[in-house]
């Protein structure tokens, strides 16, 4: 196996932030469960994808997230945060 | 040893999007409803996981994991398995053409180092052959 490129879309960045995935979209404020955003809104889905494909094309470095706002998801949660030991 | 220690298998892509051909893998607990079910009884968590074939009416797909909120994708898989919203993406020519096969998996698991180890070397061969994906898209719940 040679590898594929990878892209990870992900609502908790902190957590995911431990395993440094080699590229990554934090869509700001989705709650867990919404990754692509809430159910119907096509275009915004739309969005998230096409945010989150272009980053295989871009400089990435594993652990970074590109942090990107769809002020059209609406209502914004707290991401949850890793427990400190 | 502390998972973030472990090398990252970052492997470079030197393609053009319009002409790469994509797979989703999720760990949102995906899964046709006809296939069997994750097995959320088991405390432990559930390692297998379900290839999806790329064909898919998203109407036959539902979600088994006990430990989201996933009543946003039982009304809309997109949420969570974004397949529609890929085939928009090659409709419009962002993207080449949509892999042969895509996997769904219960990410929750107690067993770290058999999903590690084992599960995700799986998924990963199941993709490098046969699915034709030059790229993979991944989703949590």
């Amino acid at each position: 196996m040679k590898g594929i490129p990878t892209v990870l879309i992900t609502v908790s960045p902190e957590v995911s932030a431990q395993m440094r995935p080699p590229r990554a979209l934090y869509p700001k404020g989705f709650k867990i469960g919404n990754s692509l955003g809430r159910p119907g809104m096509r275009e915004l889905q739309q969005r998230v994808l096409r945010d989150a494909l272009s980053l295989l094309t871009q400089n990435t470095r594993p652990g970074e997230f590109a942090t990107i706002e769809y002020p059209e998801y609406g209502e914004q949660y707290e991401p949850p945060r890793v427990k400190k030991l | 040893m502390p998972i973030s220690r472990k090398c990252v298998p970052f492997t470079p892509f030197d393609r053009e999007l319009s002409k790469t051909t994509i797979a989703i893998v999720t760990a949102g607990g995906v899964h046709l409803k006809d296939q069997e079910a994750f097995n959320i009884a088991d405390e432990l968590g559930d390692l297998t996981y379900r290839v999806i074939p790329p064909e898919v009416d998203s109407s036959r797909l539902m979600v088994t994991h006990h430990h989201y909120d996933h009543s946003d994708a039982d009304q809309d898989i997109n949420v969570v398995f974004p397949i529609d919203v890929l085939r928009d993406l090659e409709a419009e020519g962002f993207i080449g053409g949509i892999a042969k096969k895509h996997i769904g998996y219960m990410g929750y698991t107690m067993q770290l180092k058999a999903m590690y180890e084992g599960t995700a070397h799986e998924i990963a061969n199941d993709i490098d052959k046969g699915s034709r994906a030059d790229a993979v898209v991944l989703t949590g719940g």
